[in-house]
Protein backbone atom coordinates (compact mmCIF):
# COMPACT_ATOMS: atom_id res chain seq x y z
CA UNK A 1 0.00 0.00 0.00
CA UNK A 2 1.06 3.39 -0.65
CA UNK A 3 -1.51 5.99 -0.21
CA UNK A 4 -2.08 9.78 0.80
CA UNK A 5 -5.00 10.50 2.95
CA UNK A 6 -6.85 11.73 0.01
CA UNK A 7 -6.59 8.31 -1.63
CA UNK A 8 -6.96 6.61 1.45
CA UNK A 9 -10.41 8.39 2.23
CA UNK A 10 -11.49 8.17 -0.81
CA UNK A 11 -10.72 4.19 -0.77
CA UNK A 12 -12.24 3.97 2.33
CA UNK A 13 -15.70 5.52 1.19
CA UNK A 14 -15.61 3.46 -2.05
CA UNK A 15 -15.37 0.26 0.04
CA UNK A 16 -11.96 -0.34 -2.02
CA UNK A 17 -8.63 -1.25 -0.64
CA UNK A 18 -6.91 1.19 -2.57
CA UNK A 19 -8.10 3.76 -5.27
CA UNK A 20 -5.16 5.13 -8.13
CA UNK A 21 -5.27 8.98 -9.67
CA UNK A 22 -7.56 9.43 -12.95
CA UNK A 23 -9.92 6.34 -11.10
CA UNK A 24 -13.53 7.13 -10.91
CA UNK A 25 -15.01 6.07 -7.85
CA UNK A 26 -18.56 5.50 -6.04
CA UNK A 27 -18.39 6.67 -2.77
CA UNK A 28 -20.33 6.68 0.17
CA UNK A 29 -21.20 10.29 1.77
CA UNK A 30 -20.72 10.85 5.45
CA UNK A 31 -22.39 14.58 6.15
CA UNK A 32 -23.73 16.81 3.24
CA UNK A 33 -24.95 20.53 3.07
CA UNK A 34 -26.53 23.12 0.81
CA UNK A 35 -26.40 26.94 1.12
CA UNK A 36 -28.89 29.66 0.31
CA UNK A 37 -27.34 30.40 -3.08
CA UNK A 38 -27.76 26.65 -4.47
CA UNK A 39 -30.70 25.63 -2.66
CA UNK A 40 -33.29 26.85 -5.62
CA UNK A 41 -31.15 25.09 -8.17
CA UNK A 42 -31.15 22.12 -5.39
CA UNK A 43 -34.45 21.86 -5.13
CA UNK A 44 -35.26 22.03 -8.82
CA UNK A 45 -32.99 19.39 -9.30
CA UNK A 46 -34.50 17.24 -6.88
CA UNK A 47 -37.77 17.98 -8.51
CA UNK A 48 -35.83 16.22 -11.66
CA UNK A 49 -36.12 12.95 -10.00
CA UNK A 50 -39.34 12.18 -8.94
CA UNK A 51 -37.97 11.22 -6.01
CA UNK A 52 -40.36 11.60 -2.62
CA UNK A 53 -38.19 9.49 -0.08
CA UNK A 54 -34.84 11.08 0.07
CA UNK A 55 -32.93 8.70 2.35
CA UNK A 56 -29.76 11.20 2.65
CA UNK A 57 -31.93 14.58 3.57
CA UNK A 58 -31.62 14.46 7.56
CA UNK A 59 -27.66 13.80 6.79
CA UNK A 60 -28.00 17.16 4.99
CA UNK A 61 -27.43 20.43 6.41
CA UNK A 62 -29.33 23.48 4.30
CA UNK A 63 -27.67 26.72 5.54
CA UNK A 64 -28.84 30.11 5.03
CA UNK A 65 -25.52 31.96 5.28
CA UNK A 66 -25.05 34.63 1.83
CA UNK A 67 -28.44 35.70 2.10
CA UNK A 68 -28.26 36.83 6.04
CA UNK A 69 -30.42 38.69 6.57
CA UNK A 70 -31.99 38.27 2.90
CA UNK A 71 -31.26 41.93 0.84
CA UNK A 72 -34.57 41.44 -1.14
CA UNK A 73 -38.07 38.97 -1.78
CA UNK A 74 -36.55 36.91 -3.86
CA UNK A 75 -33.52 35.76 -1.27
CA UNK A 76 -36.04 35.49 1.00
CA UNK A 77 -38.37 33.35 -1.02
CA UNK A 78 -35.48 31.30 -1.23
CA UNK A 79 -34.82 31.21 2.35
CA UNK A 80 -38.41 30.42 2.76
CA UNK A 81 -38.04 27.33 0.47
CA UNK A 82 -35.24 26.13 2.52
CA UNK A 83 -37.05 25.93 5.66
CA UNK A 84 -40.31 24.23 3.97
CA UNK A 85 -37.70 21.61 2.70
CA UNK A 86 -36.07 20.63 6.14
CA UNK A 87 -39.54 20.30 7.80
CA UNK A 88 -40.97 18.16 4.78
CA UNK A 89 -37.50 16.40 4.94
CA UNK A 90 -36.06 16.54 7.92
CA UNK A 91 -32.56 18.47 7.43
CA UNK A 92 -31.40 20.59 9.98
CA UNK A 93 -31.31 23.63 9.08
CA UNK A 94 -29.26 26.87 9.79
CA UNK A 95 -31.15 29.78 9.63
CA UNK A 96 -29.58 33.44 9.20
CA UNK A 97 -27.48 34.85 11.87
CA UNK A 98 -26.45 31.03 13.33
CA UNK A 99 -23.21 31.78 10.55
CA UNK A 100 -21.62 30.28 7.84
CA UNK A 101 -21.78 26.36 6.13
CA UNK A 102 -17.96 25.66 6.81
CA UNK A 103 -18.50 27.17 10.17
CA UNK A 104 -21.36 26.23 11.16
CA UNK A 105 -21.01 21.95 10.37
CA UNK A 106 -17.36 21.74 12.15
CA UNK A 107 -19.12 23.65 15.51
CA UNK A 108 -22.17 21.59 14.99
CA UNK A 109 -20.33 18.54 15.45
CA UNK A 110 -21.67 17.14 11.60
CA UNK A 111 -18.18 15.98 11.05
CA UNK A 112 -15.05 14.35 12.05
CA UNK A 113 -11.70 13.14 11.01
CA UNK A 114 -11.68 10.34 8.42
CA UNK A 115 -15.01 11.80 6.99
CA UNK A 116 -16.24 12.45 3.31
CA UNK A 117 -18.54 15.82 3.43
CA UNK A 118 -19.88 17.10 0.37
CA UNK A 119 -21.45 21.09 0.56
CA UNK A 120 -22.53 23.31 -2.71
CA UNK A 121 -20.09 25.76 -2.20
CA UNK A 122 -16.56 26.04 -3.13
CA UNK A 123 -15.06 26.28 -0.24
CA UNK A 124 -15.98 23.25 1.53
CA UNK A 125 -12.15 21.91 1.48
CA UNK A 126 -12.30 24.02 4.88
CA UNK A 127 -12.89 20.82 5.93
CA UNK A 128 -9.83 19.14 5.47
CA UNK A 129 -8.37 20.97 8.66
CA UNK A 130 -10.14 18.40 10.41
CA UNK A 131 -8.53 15.80 8.56
CA UNK A 132 -12.03 15.07 6.64
CA UNK A 133 -12.55 15.18 2.91
CA UNK A 134 -14.28 18.34 1.53
CA UNK A 135 -15.02 18.90 -1.64
CA UNK A 136 -17.58 21.59 -3.09
CA UNK A 137 -20.32 19.95 -5.67
CA UNK A 138 -23.80 21.93 -7.28
CA UNK A 139 -27.29 21.45 -6.93
CA UNK A 140 -27.39 17.97 -8.95
CA UNK A 141 -24.26 16.23 -7.45
CA UNK A 142 -26.44 16.87 -3.62
CA UNK A 143 -30.06 15.68 -5.17
CA UNK A 144 -28.04 12.45 -6.39
CA UNK A 145 -26.88 12.14 -2.43
CA UNK A 146 -29.82 12.41 -1.19
CA UNK A 147 -31.29 10.27 -3.01
CA UNK A 148 -28.83 7.89 -2.81
CA UNK A 149 -26.43 9.00 -0.07
CA UNK A 150 -23.46 8.03 -2.93
CA UNK A 151 -21.63 10.64 -5.42
CA UNK A 152 -19.48 9.58 -7.81
CA UNK A 153 -15.49 11.18 -7.92
CA UNK A 154 -12.20 11.25 -9.89
CA UNK A 155 -9.51 10.74 -7.99
CA UNK A 156 -7.20 13.30 -7.44
CA UNK A 157 -3.53 13.42 -8.06
CA UNK A 158 -1.98 14.82 -4.26
CA UNK A 159 0.55 17.18 -3.99
CA UNK A 160 2.44 17.26 -0.63
CA UNK A 161 3.39 20.67 0.97
CA UNK A 162 5.74 20.96 3.92
CA UNK A 163 5.81 23.70 6.18
CA UNK A 164 8.49 23.94 7.87
CA UNK A 165 9.70 26.36 10.73
CA UNK A 166 7.45 28.80 12.60
CA UNK A 167 5.28 31.75 11.55
CA UNK A 168 6.57 34.69 13.16
CA UNK A 169 4.41 36.92 15.44
CA UNK A 170 2.02 39.23 13.33
CA UNK A 171 2.27 36.59 10.71
CA UNK A 172 -1.00 34.17 10.26
CA UNK A 173 -2.16 31.58 7.89
CA UNK A 174 -3.90 33.89 6.07
CA UNK A 175 -0.53 35.49 4.70
CA UNK A 176 0.74 31.78 4.35
CA UNK A 177 -1.59 30.70 2.09
CA UNK A 178 -1.59 34.34 0.08
CA UNK A 179 2.06 33.19 -0.34
CA UNK A 180 1.22 30.15 -2.00
CA UNK A 181 -1.21 32.24 -4.32
CA UNK A 182 2.15 34.31 -5.28
CA UNK A 183 3.60 30.76 -5.79
CA UNK A 184 1.18 28.15 -7.48
CA UNK A 185 -1.33 30.83 -9.19
CA UNK A 186 -4.95 31.13 -8.40
CA UNK A 187 -5.90 27.53 -10.26
CA UNK A 188 -2.67 26.41 -10.05
CA UNK A 189 -3.44 23.42 -8.24
CA UNK A 190 -6.81 22.64 -10.85
CA UNK A 191 -8.04 19.13 -10.03
CA UNK A 192 -5.69 18.43 -7.19
CA UNK A 193 -5.82 17.54 -3.60
CA UNK A 194 -3.25 19.09 -1.00
CA UNK A 195 -1.62 18.02 1.61
CA UNK A 196 -0.26 20.17 3.72
CA UNK A 197 2.32 19.06 7.07
CA UNK A 198 5.31 20.20 8.91
CA UNK A 199 5.87 22.00 11.98
CA UNK A 200 4.60 25.61 11.08
CA UNK A 201 1.06 23.63 10.57
CA UNK A 202 1.51 21.46 14.01
CA UNK A 203 1.44 24.96 15.55
CA UNK A 204 -1.09 26.61 14.26
CA UNK A 205 -4.25 26.59 16.05
CA UNK A 206 -7.36 25.42 14.67
CA UNK A 207 -8.89 28.70 13.48
CA UNK A 208 -5.19 29.33 11.55
CA UNK A 209 -5.70 25.42 10.26
CA UNK A 210 -8.92 26.29 8.64
CA UNK A 211 -7.88 29.20 6.80
CA UNK A 212 -4.72 27.43 5.60
CA UNK A 213 -7.34 25.01 3.90
CA UNK A 214 -10.23 26.98 3.12
CA UNK A 215 -8.16 29.21 0.75
CA UNK A 216 -6.99 26.15 -0.94
CA UNK A 217 -10.38 26.85 -3.32
CA UNK A 218 -8.56 29.94 -4.81
CA UNK A 219 -5.76 27.60 -5.73
CA UNK A 220 -8.38 25.73 -7.63
CA UNK A 221 -7.38 22.46 -4.82
CA UNK A 222 -10.29 19.20 -5.00
CA UNK A 223 -9.05 18.93 -0.89
CA UNK A 224 -6.48 19.96 1.29
CA UNK A 225 -5.82 17.97 3.99
CA UNK A 226 -4.12 18.13 7.45
CA UNK A 227 -3.64 15.28 9.93
CA UNK A 228 -4.86 15.11 12.93
CA UNK A 229 -3.41 15.49 15.97
CA UNK A 230 -4.33 15.94 19.96
CA UNK A 231 -5.59 19.35 18.83
CA UNK A 232 -8.28 18.12 16.08
CA UNK A 233 -9.04 15.50 18.27
CA UNK A 234 -10.26 17.77 21.46
CA UNK A 235 -11.72 20.11 19.37
CA UNK A 236 -14.03 17.92 17.75
CA UNK A 237 -14.76 16.29 20.96
CA UNK A 238 -15.54 19.31 22.61
CA UNK A 239 -18.09 20.37 19.47
CA UNK A 240 -19.86 16.78 19.82
CA UNK A 241 -18.43 15.00 16.94
CA UNK A 242 -18.26 11.32 16.09
CA UNK A 243 -15.40 9.88 17.08
CA UNK A 244 -12.48 10.21 15.19
CA UNK A 245 -11.37 8.34 12.95
CA UNK A 246 -7.65 9.88 11.79
CA UNK A 247 -6.40 9.02 8.49
CA UNK A 248 -2.72 8.82 7.95
CA UNK A 249 -0.23 8.62 4.44
CA UNK A 250 1.70 5.91 4.10
CA UNK A 251 5.79 6.45 4.36
CA UNK A 252 5.54 5.14 0.64
CA UNK A 253 2.62 7.23 -0.63
CA UNK A 254 2.82 8.74 -4.05
CA UNK A 255 2.66 11.72 -4.59
CA UNK A 256 2.69 14.05 -8.11
CA UNK A 257 5.07 17.09 -6.39
CA UNK A 258 6.34 17.40 -3.41
CA UNK A 259 7.36 20.93 -2.09
CA UNK A 260 8.99 21.95 1.19
CA UNK A 261 8.75 25.91 2.16
CA UNK A 262 10.69 27.07 4.96
CA UNK A 263 8.26 29.78 6.99
CA UNK A 264 10.12 31.48 9.28
CA UNK A 265 10.59 34.31 7.30
CA UNK A 266 7.62 35.23 5.71
CA UNK A 267 6.12 38.64 6.84
CA UNK A 268 2.64 39.83 5.96
CA UNK A 269 1.14 39.33 2.43
CA UNK A 270 -1.73 41.58 0.83
CA UNK A 271 -3.02 39.96 -2.40
CA UNK A 272 -3.31 43.29 -4.63
CA UNK A 273 -6.81 45.20 -6.13
CA UNK A 274 -8.62 42.43 -8.26
CA UNK A 275 -6.08 39.61 -8.03
CA UNK A 276 -5.82 36.36 -5.92
CA UNK A 277 -2.77 35.84 -6.89
CA UNK A 278 -0.92 39.26 -7.47
CA UNK A 279 1.00 39.24 -3.83
CA UNK A 280 3.03 41.73 -2.59
CA UNK A 281 4.55 42.25 1.13
CA UNK A 282 1.96 44.49 3.18
CA UNK A 283 5.21 47.04 3.92
CA UNK A 284 6.19 47.47 0.53
CA UNK A 285 2.52 48.92 -0.69
CA UNK A 286 1.54 52.67 -0.10
CA UNK A 287 -2.22 52.48 -0.52
CA UNK A 288 -4.84 54.35 1.10
CA UNK A 289 -8.22 52.61 1.83
CA UNK A 290 -11.70 53.51 2.91
CA UNK A 291 -13.46 50.18 4.06
CA UNK A 292 -11.87 47.64 6.37
CA UNK A 293 -14.05 44.25 6.47
CA UNK A 294 -13.08 41.10 8.99
CA UNK A 295 -14.87 38.34 8.26
CA UNK A 296 -15.77 35.93 5.97
CA UNK A 297 -15.47 31.49 6.25
CA UNK A 298 -11.58 32.54 5.41
CA UNK A 299 -11.21 34.84 8.42
CA UNK A 300 -14.21 35.40 10.52
CA UNK A 301 -13.69 33.30 13.34
CA UNK A 302 -13.02 34.66 16.97
CA UNK A 303 -8.41 34.56 16.38
CA UNK A 304 -9.19 37.25 14.03
CA UNK A 305 -11.53 38.65 15.92
CA UNK A 306 -9.01 38.86 18.62
CA UNK A 307 -6.07 40.24 16.53
CA UNK A 308 -8.49 43.23 15.63
CA UNK A 309 -9.10 44.24 18.92
CA UNK A 310 -5.54 43.60 20.44
CA UNK A 311 -4.87 46.35 17.91
CA UNK A 312 -7.86 48.35 17.79
CA UNK A 313 -8.02 48.55 22.07
CA UNK A 314 -8.82 51.91 23.45
CA UNK A 315 -7.42 53.46 19.45
CA UNK A 316 -10.23 54.91 16.68
CA UNK A 317 -10.42 53.74 13.22
CA UNK A 318 -9.00 56.67 11.14
CA UNK A 319 -11.30 59.04 10.16
CA UNK A 320 -12.50 58.45 6.38
CA UNK A 321 -12.57 54.55 7.09
CA UNK A 322 -15.45 52.53 7.85
CA UNK A 323 -15.19 48.89 9.60
CA UNK A 324 -17.62 46.07 9.69
CA UNK A 325 -16.97 42.80 11.18
CA UNK A 326 -19.24 39.59 10.73
CA UNK A 327 -18.55 36.76 12.82
CA UNK A 328 -18.26 33.56 11.00
CA UNK A 329 -20.86 32.01 13.41
CA UNK A 330 -23.66 33.26 16.28
CA UNK A 331 -21.30 30.92 18.84
CA UNK A 332 -18.11 33.35 17.75
CA UNK A 333 -20.59 36.31 18.12
CA UNK A 334 -21.15 35.29 20.98
CA UNK A 335 -17.70 34.22 22.25
CA UNK A 336 -16.86 37.95 20.78
CA UNK A 337 -19.30 39.21 23.27
CA UNK A 338 -18.15 37.48 26.05
CA UNK A 339 -14.23 38.35 25.71
CA UNK A 340 -15.13 42.20 25.57
CA UNK A 341 -14.22 41.90 21.86
CA UNK A 342 -16.99 43.46 20.67
CA UNK A 343 -17.20 46.34 23.16
CA UNK A 344 -13.47 47.15 22.10
CA UNK A 345 -14.13 46.98 18.01
CA UNK A 346 -17.37 48.84 18.42
CA UNK A 347 -15.84 51.63 21.03
CA UNK A 348 -13.15 52.08 18.04
CA UNK A 349 -15.60 52.58 15.39
CA UNK A 350 -16.42 49.32 14.00
CA UNK A 351 -19.87 47.29 12.90
CA UNK A 352 -20.91 44.65 13.47
CA UNK A 353 -23.47 42.57 11.37
CA UNK A 354 -24.95 39.33 11.64
CA UNK A 355 -22.87 36.14 11.06
CA UNK A 356 -23.16 35.23 7.53
CA UNK A 357 -21.38 35.49 4.32
CA UNK A 358 -21.94 39.46 3.96
CA UNK A 359 -18.06 40.41 3.90
CA UNK A 360 -17.71 38.55 1.31
CA UNK A 361 -20.73 38.76 -1.18
CA UNK A 362 -21.46 42.04 -0.19
CA UNK A 363 -25.19 42.09 -0.91
CA UNK A 364 -26.51 42.26 2.70
CA UNK A 365 -26.87 45.03 4.66
CA UNK A 366 -24.59 48.39 3.63
CA UNK A 367 -21.67 46.01 2.49
CA UNK A 368 -21.41 47.54 -1.04
CA UNK A 369 -18.36 49.77 -1.26
CA UNK A 370 -18.68 53.46 -2.64
CA UNK A 371 -17.38 54.30 -6.26
CA UNK A 372 -13.79 54.97 -6.10
CA UNK A 373 -13.33 52.94 -2.61
CA UNK A 374 -10.57 51.00 -1.86
CA UNK A 375 -11.57 47.80 0.50
CA UNK A 376 -8.93 45.56 2.95
CA UNK A 377 -10.64 42.56 3.37
CA UNK A 378 -9.88 39.09 5.38
CA UNK A 379 -11.83 37.43 2.32
CA UNK A 380 -10.89 35.23 0.25
CA UNK A 381 -11.74 36.38 -3.01
CA UNK A 382 -10.85 40.56 -4.42
CA UNK A 383 -12.30 39.97 -8.36
CA UNK A 384 -13.48 43.14 -9.81
CA UNK A 385 -17.44 42.98 -8.90
CA UNK A 386 -17.32 41.14 -5.90
CA UNK A 387 -18.87 43.28 -3.05
CA UNK A 388 -21.50 43.95 -5.83
CA UNK A 389 -19.51 47.15 -7.23
CA UNK A 390 -16.76 46.86 -9.69
CA UNK A 391 -15.89 50.30 -9.55
CA UNK A 392 -14.00 49.24 -6.05
CA UNK A 393 -10.60 47.84 -5.71
CA UNK A 394 -10.79 45.46 -3.05
CA UNK A 395 -7.24 44.25 -1.38
CA UNK A 396 -7.04 40.98 0.55
CA UNK A 397 -4.91 40.64 3.88
CA UNK A 398 -5.37 38.95 7.40
CA UNK A 399 -7.48 40.29 9.93
CA UNK A 400 -4.20 42.01 11.86
CA UNK A 401 -3.26 43.84 8.28
CA UNK A 402 -7.20 44.40 7.91
CA UNK A 403 -7.20 46.20 11.90
CA UNK A 404 -3.57 47.92 11.32
CA UNK A 405 -4.76 49.53 7.88
CA UNK A 406 -8.27 50.43 9.72
CA UNK A 407 -6.05 52.16 11.83
CA UNK A 408 -3.88 53.99 9.65
CA UNK A 409 -6.06 54.66 6.68
CA UNK A 410 -3.28 52.77 4.49
CA UNK A 411 -2.37 49.36 4.44
CA UNK A 412 -0.17 48.86 7.12
CA UNK A 413 2.07 45.66 8.12
CA UNK A 414 0.89 44.88 11.35
CA UNK A 415 4.12 44.16 13.08
CA UNK A 416 4.30 47.75 12.75
CA UNK A 417 1.38 49.33 15.58
CA UNK A 418 0.95 48.48 18.98
CA UNK A 419 -0.97 44.98 19.64
CA UNK A 420 0.19 43.63 16.18
CA UNK A 421 2.56 41.32 17.54
CA UNK A 422 0.02 39.20 19.57
CA UNK A 423 -0.07 35.49 19.13
CA UNK A 424 -2.85 32.56 19.81
CA UNK A 425 -2.30 29.80 22.01
CA UNK A 426 0.57 31.18 23.90
CA UNK B 1 -20.58 1.65 -26.25
CA UNK B 2 -20.73 2.17 -30.28
CA UNK B 3 -18.59 4.87 -31.92
CA UNK B 4 -21.27 6.08 -33.66
CA UNK B 5 -23.06 7.01 -30.85
CA UNK B 6 -20.36 9.23 -29.12
CA UNK B 7 -18.88 10.70 -32.37
CA UNK B 8 -19.57 14.59 -32.58
CA UNK B 9 -19.55 16.92 -35.21
CA UNK B 10 -19.14 20.47 -35.64
CA UNK B 11 -17.72 24.03 -36.35
CA UNK B 12 -15.47 25.74 -33.97
CA UNK B 13 -16.90 28.58 -31.54
CA UNK B 14 -13.30 29.83 -30.27
CA UNK B 15 -13.06 31.93 -26.94
CA UNK B 16 -10.10 32.50 -24.87
CA UNK B 17 -8.49 31.38 -21.43
CA UNK B 18 -10.02 32.21 -18.02
CA UNK B 19 -13.73 32.13 -19.24
CA UNK B 20 -15.83 32.77 -16.42
CA UNK B 21 -19.47 30.92 -16.39
CA UNK B 22 -20.84 33.20 -13.48
CA UNK B 23 -20.09 36.00 -15.55
CA UNK B 24 -20.65 35.44 -18.90
CA UNK B 25 -22.77 32.12 -18.97
CA UNK B 26 -25.66 32.75 -15.83
CA UNK B 27 -28.34 35.01 -14.03
CA UNK B 28 -25.34 35.26 -11.29
CA UNK B 29 -25.02 38.90 -12.06
CA UNK B 30 -28.46 39.40 -13.66
CA UNK B 31 -31.01 39.14 -10.97
CA UNK B 32 -34.94 37.91 -12.22
CA UNK B 33 -33.70 37.17 -15.73
CA UNK B 34 -33.98 33.29 -16.81
CA UNK B 35 -31.68 30.87 -18.60
CA UNK B 36 -33.60 31.78 -22.43
CA UNK B 37 -32.35 35.20 -21.88
CA UNK B 38 -28.81 34.28 -20.84
CA UNK B 39 -28.63 32.07 -23.81
CA UNK B 40 -29.27 35.02 -26.33
CA UNK B 41 -26.11 36.99 -24.82
CA UNK B 42 -23.96 34.45 -23.62
CA UNK B 43 -20.54 35.25 -24.29
CA UNK B 44 -20.91 38.97 -25.93
CA UNK B 45 -18.14 40.79 -23.66
CA UNK B 46 -15.64 37.98 -25.00
CA UNK B 47 -16.77 37.28 -28.29
CA UNK B 48 -19.65 39.54 -29.61
CA UNK B 49 -23.21 37.65 -31.01
CA UNK B 50 -21.46 34.39 -30.29
CA UNK B 51 -24.52 32.72 -28.64
CA UNK B 52 -27.09 33.86 -31.72
CA UNK B 53 -24.01 32.87 -34.12
CA UNK B 54 -23.79 29.31 -32.09
CA UNK B 55 -27.58 28.86 -31.78
CA UNK B 56 -28.19 28.88 -35.63
CA UNK B 57 -26.37 25.34 -36.17
CA UNK B 58 -25.04 24.49 -33.68
CA UNK B 59 -21.33 24.22 -32.36
CA UNK B 60 -18.28 22.82 -30.36
CA UNK B 61 -17.04 25.62 -27.79
CA UNK B 62 -13.25 25.77 -27.98
CA UNK B 63 -11.49 27.30 -25.12
CA UNK B 64 -8.34 27.76 -23.58
CA UNK B 65 -7.14 26.81 -19.94
CA UNK B 66 -9.36 27.35 -17.21
CA UNK B 67 -12.85 27.06 -18.71
CA UNK B 68 -15.57 28.03 -16.06
CA UNK B 69 -13.28 28.51 -13.28
CA UNK B 70 -14.07 29.05 -9.33
CA UNK B 71 -17.69 28.60 -7.90
CA UNK B 72 -19.46 28.11 -11.36
CA UNK B 73 -23.05 27.69 -11.24
CA UNK B 74 -24.61 25.14 -12.74
CA UNK B 75 -26.98 26.92 -14.75
CA UNK B 76 -24.35 27.74 -17.27
CA UNK B 77 -24.83 24.14 -18.70
CA UNK B 78 -28.51 24.82 -19.01
CA UNK B 79 -27.82 28.33 -21.12
CA UNK B 80 -25.09 26.21 -23.18
CA UNK B 81 -27.49 23.50 -24.06
CA UNK B 82 -30.08 26.48 -25.14
CA UNK B 83 -27.66 28.06 -27.13
CA UNK B 84 -27.47 24.85 -29.40
CA UNK B 85 -23.60 23.68 -28.00
CA UNK B 86 -22.90 20.36 -28.28
CA UNK B 87 -19.26 20.23 -26.73
CA UNK B 88 -17.22 21.96 -25.32
CA UNK B 89 -13.35 21.35 -25.99
CA UNK B 90 -10.56 23.22 -23.05
CA UNK B 91 -7.15 23.15 -22.50
CA UNK B 92 -8.40 22.46 -18.46
CA UNK B 93 -11.47 23.42 -17.08
CA UNK B 94 -12.47 24.63 -13.69
CA UNK B 95 -13.40 21.83 -11.56
CA UNK B 96 -16.90 22.69 -10.82
CA UNK B 97 -17.98 23.30 -14.43
CA UNK B 98 -16.41 19.91 -15.63
CA UNK B 99 -18.92 18.20 -13.04
CA UNK B 100 -21.75 20.44 -13.92
CA UNK B 101 -21.05 19.64 -17.45
CA UNK B 102 -21.00 15.85 -17.05
CA UNK B 103 -23.78 15.61 -15.10
CA UNK B 104 -25.56 17.55 -17.23
CA UNK B 105 -24.96 15.15 -20.14
CA UNK B 106 -22.34 17.57 -21.99
CA UNK B 107 -19.48 16.48 -23.62
CA UNK B 108 -15.84 18.02 -22.24
CA UNK B 109 -12.32 17.37 -24.06
CA UNK B 110 -9.28 18.74 -22.13
CA UNK B 111 -6.97 18.88 -25.24
CA UNK B 112 -4.48 21.13 -26.48
CA UNK B 113 -6.36 23.97 -28.71
CA UNK B 114 -4.03 26.13 -29.63
CA UNK B 115 -4.40 25.37 -33.24
CA UNK B 116 -7.85 25.79 -33.67
CA UNK B 117 -9.49 27.95 -35.23
CA UNK B 118 -12.64 29.34 -35.81
CA UNK B 119 -15.00 27.78 -38.46
CA UNK B 120 -12.75 24.66 -38.08
CA UNK B 121 -14.76 21.60 -38.22
CA UNK B 122 -14.37 18.62 -35.87
CA UNK B 123 -15.23 15.11 -35.08
CA UNK B 124 -14.32 13.88 -31.72
CA UNK B 125 -14.30 10.58 -30.83
CA UNK B 126 -15.46 10.38 -27.15
CA UNK B 127 -15.10 6.79 -26.05
CA UNK B 128 -11.41 6.79 -27.90
CA UNK B 129 -10.47 10.36 -26.79
CA UNK B 130 -10.02 11.49 -30.14
CA UNK B 131 -9.75 14.71 -32.00
CA UNK B 132 -10.16 15.18 -35.54
CA UNK B 133 -9.38 18.91 -37.19
CA UNK B 134 -10.58 18.25 -40.75
CA UNK B 135 -9.81 21.48 -41.95
CA UNK B 136 -6.43 21.28 -40.31
CA UNK B 137 -5.96 18.02 -41.00
CA UNK B 138 -4.59 17.55 -37.17
CA UNK B 139 -5.80 14.10 -35.29
CA UNK B 140 -5.47 14.96 -31.37
CA UNK B 141 -4.87 11.61 -28.87
CA UNK B 142 -6.09 12.47 -25.74
CA UNK B 143 -7.04 10.92 -22.38
CA UNK B 144 -10.41 9.58 -23.01
CA UNK B 145 -13.00 9.81 -20.17
CA UNK B 146 -13.33 6.87 -17.65
CA UNK B 147 -15.96 4.61 -19.37
CA UNK B 148 -18.28 5.41 -15.78
CA UNK B 149 -18.03 9.44 -17.32
CA UNK B 150 -18.88 8.32 -20.67
CA UNK B 151 -21.94 6.16 -19.39
CA UNK B 152 -23.26 9.24 -17.57
CA UNK B 153 -22.80 11.49 -20.39
CA UNK B 154 -24.40 9.61 -22.79
CA UNK B 155 -27.60 8.92 -20.69
CA UNK B 156 -28.23 12.18 -20.76
CA UNK B 157 -26.49 13.05 -17.26
CA UNK B 158 -26.57 11.82 -13.51
CA UNK B 159 -29.81 12.27 -12.76
CA UNK B 160 -31.43 10.18 -16.00
CA UNK B 161 -28.43 8.10 -15.07
CA UNK B 162 -29.70 7.38 -11.42
CA UNK B 163 -33.34 6.92 -12.68
CA UNK B 164 -31.90 4.00 -14.88
CA UNK B 165 -29.60 3.07 -11.90
CA UNK B 166 -30.64 3.61 -8.57
CA UNK B 167 -27.83 1.61 -7.17
CA UNK B 168 -25.00 3.31 -9.49
CA UNK B 169 -24.62 0.07 -11.21
CA UNK B 170 -22.02 0.70 -14.29
CA UNK B 171 -22.39 -2.67 -16.46
CA UNK B 172 -21.47 -2.10 -19.64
Amino acid sequence: MSSTICEKILAKHAGKKEVKPGEVVICDIDYAMVTDTRAANTIKMIGKMDETHLVFAKKTALVLDHYSPPPNLEAAAIHTSMRQFSAQHGSKIYDIGDGICHQVLPEGGHLTSGDLVVGTDTHSVTYGAFNAFGIGIEGTDVSAVMKSGRLWFRVPETIKVQLNGSLQAGVWAKDLTLHLLGHFGAEGLNYKAIEYYGSAVAAMEIDDRMTLCNHAAELGAKAALLEADQKTIDWLAAHGARLPSPVFADADAVYSEQLSIDVDQLIPQVARKHQIDDIVAAQDIEQKIQFALIGTCTNGRLDDIRQAAHILKGKKIAQGVRMIVTPASRQIYLAALREGLIEILTMAGASFEAAGCGTCVGITNHLVPGNGDTVISSANRNFKGRLSNSNADIWLGSAATVAASALTGKITDPRTVEGGLWRSGI
Amino acid sequence: MTDASTLIEGKVFLLGDDVNTDIHCSSKYLPGKGSDYVSTIAFDELSSGLAKKISVSGGILVAGKHFGINSSREQAVEVLRLMNVKCIIAESFGRQFFRNAINNGLPVVECDTSQFQNSDHLNIHMNLGIVENTSKNIKIQTQALPSEILKIIEVGGLIPFLKLHPNWEFVE
